[in-house]
């Protein structure tokens, strides 16, 4: 039994080494790469290591374009999120403490926003009317309509695990419905928050096809169309390329490392009790 | 100090009749128990009066006011859950003053509130730590601190200490009885333990299948208990009730008799029977006999009795302790 686990872990992280960690040291050695030894495109260590000036190469490429993308992702993401953590925790909570018709109803509805894929082009047109496409906020606002149905599941199922006496004795002690909400419900959904947050803003981030479809214009620009610009730019500069690739890797990264253990936490706490 | 007063009171779901009109008066000042068993409408009843469920008709009045469509915060009540509903983000100083800080009464009064409260229960060396840092026993007195401190007309007990260990139950009971004496309120407390019951209340209200079979005093209902069920719920080890033809047989429909009102003696007496069990509590003895004439009986003697399983015993019951009821209720 022993050795048949030592067997199956060892497996595993082999798997696990060749899937996420050989492409991430590919890329590294890459973005330390020439021009023209990148090219090559193979696991040799560079000849020359030109880390430094392949970095300030990539963030100055197109008039430092890569700022500007760092920075309309960063509101995108912000913006979304917040607006997810607020719609997400208030809608679970009403879903999950006043069952009626009206309520399954809508839970129905969130479901179907997990279930149906989203049609692009319709979107579109219905961005074009309302006059939010190409802007940052209607980017927000599509992220947010992405984001929820998964958010409001993970706000219902912990909120369930919280007993409506809490509800009640505040009630009795004269607070009123919003007050329940802000004084006593939200500050003990922390660890689901924490994971809405981790989850949500790495995938927002992350996000390459949805700004492309709905976020067009070189004023828009978010950290993962830089590399699309820089593919079709420096065709034959995969130096660049993988340096861009490791900058925009590393935020998320720094708050996957950070975070993983709250994410499991949120994650399975309302599962389990729920 | 308030009355509290239920006027035909009635709650259904759909269909179903859960309280089938509820009329009761508790004078101010007095300690009244509901009590009965699990599903019979004693929480349903609180919840009502506090203002968490709405009556189907009926009408609450609390110190002479129709309160019947009042939000439970300008009833004038406060209430102790079950799982105390301590909040478990904020320290014991702020679950105390949670509703005096929504009422946005000054930070100044605030303190010096709770800090009586907690003089009260004494929780002093607490007041900073979280409910998660307390045992039970505490974490109570500080869903009760939260009661007090709103300074509330009518108290409301909703099976305050069933989550409690025995040896600290019977403490709690003390210090509930106390805390009514010394703060002079009117309290309503549910249970569904008799002994909670017969233990601290002015009044018992006994409760079954949302109906009161009885309201009294303890010993009243213990000494006169109206229906057999009162009879049945109330004292320990339960009375003997007999239906059918054994209660035909002394002319009655239901016949009961309590364990402590038998006499049991080896020579003579009424019903002559098996011990078939013997459970010693020290003080008392509990015999469980096997009667041909009526069934099992179960009878209460002195604790150093020397029957044993097996033994042929008689019993009888003692004068004017024997309970006749015409109609099973």
């Amino acid at each position: 039994m022993k050795r048949r686990q030592y067997v199956i872990g060892a497996v595993s992280f082999a798997v696990a080494f060749v899937i996420f960690v050989i492409p991430f040291i590919f890329v590294v050695i890459n973005a330390m790469k020439s021009a023209a030894e990148s090219a090559r495109l193979d696991f040799r260590l560079p000849q020359k290591w030109q880390f430094w000036q392949n970095l300030t190469d990539v963030v100055q490429a197109r008039d430092y374009m890569l700022l500007l993308a760092y920075f309309n992702s960063t509101v995108i993401t912000v913006g979304a999120v917040t607006l997810l953590v607020i719609f997400g925790a208030l809608v679970g909570y009403v879903l999950q403490r006043r069952p009626s018709r009206f309520s399954s109803f809508v839970y129905a509805f969130v479901l179907t926003g997990l279930m149906i894929p989203p049609a692009v082009v319709p979107t579109i047109w219905v961005l074009q009317e309302i006059n939010l496409f190409k802007t940052l906020h209607g980017m927000i606002l599509i992220q947010v309509a992405y984001g929820l149905g998964f958010t409001v599941l993970l706000y219902r199922a912990f909120i369930a695990s919280i007993p409506r006496d809490l509800d009640e004795a505040a009630i009795v002690d004269g607070a009123r419905p919003l007050q329940v909400f802000f004084r006593v419900i939200l500050p003990l959904l922390e660890p689901v928050t924490v994971t809405v947050i981790v989850v949500q803003s790495i995938a927002i981030f992350n996000d390459f096809t949805h700004p492309l479809y709905y976020l067009p214009g070189r004023e828009n620009v978010t950290v993962q169309l830089t590399l699309y610009n820089f593919q079709s730019q420096f065709v034959s500069q995969m130096n660049l390329l993988f340096m861009n690739i490791l900058l925009v890797t590393i935020p998320p990264l720094i708050v996957f490392i950070f975070f993983n253990r709250q994410i499991v936490a949120g994650m399975t706490s309302g599962a389990v009790k729920g | 100090m308030s009355r509290v007063e239920l006027k035909q009171l009635r709650k259904s779901y759909g269909a179903v009749e859960v309280m089938k009109g509820i009329d009761l008066v508790v004078e101010p000042g007095e300690f009244c128990v509901f009590v009965g068993p699990s599903g019979c409408g004693k929480s349903t009843l609180l919840r009502m009066i506090a203002g968490l469920e709405e009556q189907t008709s009926g009408q609450i009045e609390i110190a002479g006011r129709d309160v019947s469509f009042d939000e439970p915060s300008k009833r004038g009540i406060a209430m102790v859950f079950q799982s105390y509903a301590l909040y478990p983000h904020l320290s014991v100083r702020d679950n105390i003053g949670f509703g005096l800080s929504l009422a946005r009464r000054p930070k100044a009064e605030i303190r010096q509130k709770v800090d009586a409260v907690g003089e009260i229960l004494q929780l002093g060396p607490f007041m900073d730590r979280k409910p998660k840092a307390l045992s039970g026993g505490q974490r109570q007195r500080v869903a009760i601190g939260r009661a007090i401190v709103r300074d509330p007309q009518v108290f409301l007990f909703d099976e305050p200490l069933s989550n409690l260990d025995a040896a600290l139950r019977s403490q709690m009971r003390l210090e509930l009885t106390e805390l009514h004496a010394r703060l002079g309120a009117t309290m309503i407390y549910v249970t569904h333990d008799q002994v909670e019951a017969m233990t601290m209340a002015d009044k018992i209200v006994v409760m079954n299948a949302g109906r009161i079979e009885q309201v009294g005093t303890p010993m009243e209902l213990y000494q006169r208990p109206a229906t057999p069920f009162v009879a049945g719920f109330i004292g320990s080890p339960r009375m003997n009730l007999f239906d059918g033809d054994v209660a035909r047989r002394m002319g009655c429909d239901v016949y009961g008799i309590r364990p402590e009102h038998l006499l049991i003696s080896e020579s003579d007496g009424r019903w002559t029977g098996q011990v078939r069990h013997v459970e010693r509590l020290g003080a008392d003895t509990i015999l469980h006999l096997d009667v041909p004439e009526l069934g099992a009986l179960v009878a209460r003697t002195d604790g150093n009795c020397s029957f044993h399983p097996g033994q042929v015993v008689q019993a009888s019951p003692q004068p004017d302790m024997e309970f006749f009821y015409a109609a099973p209720g």
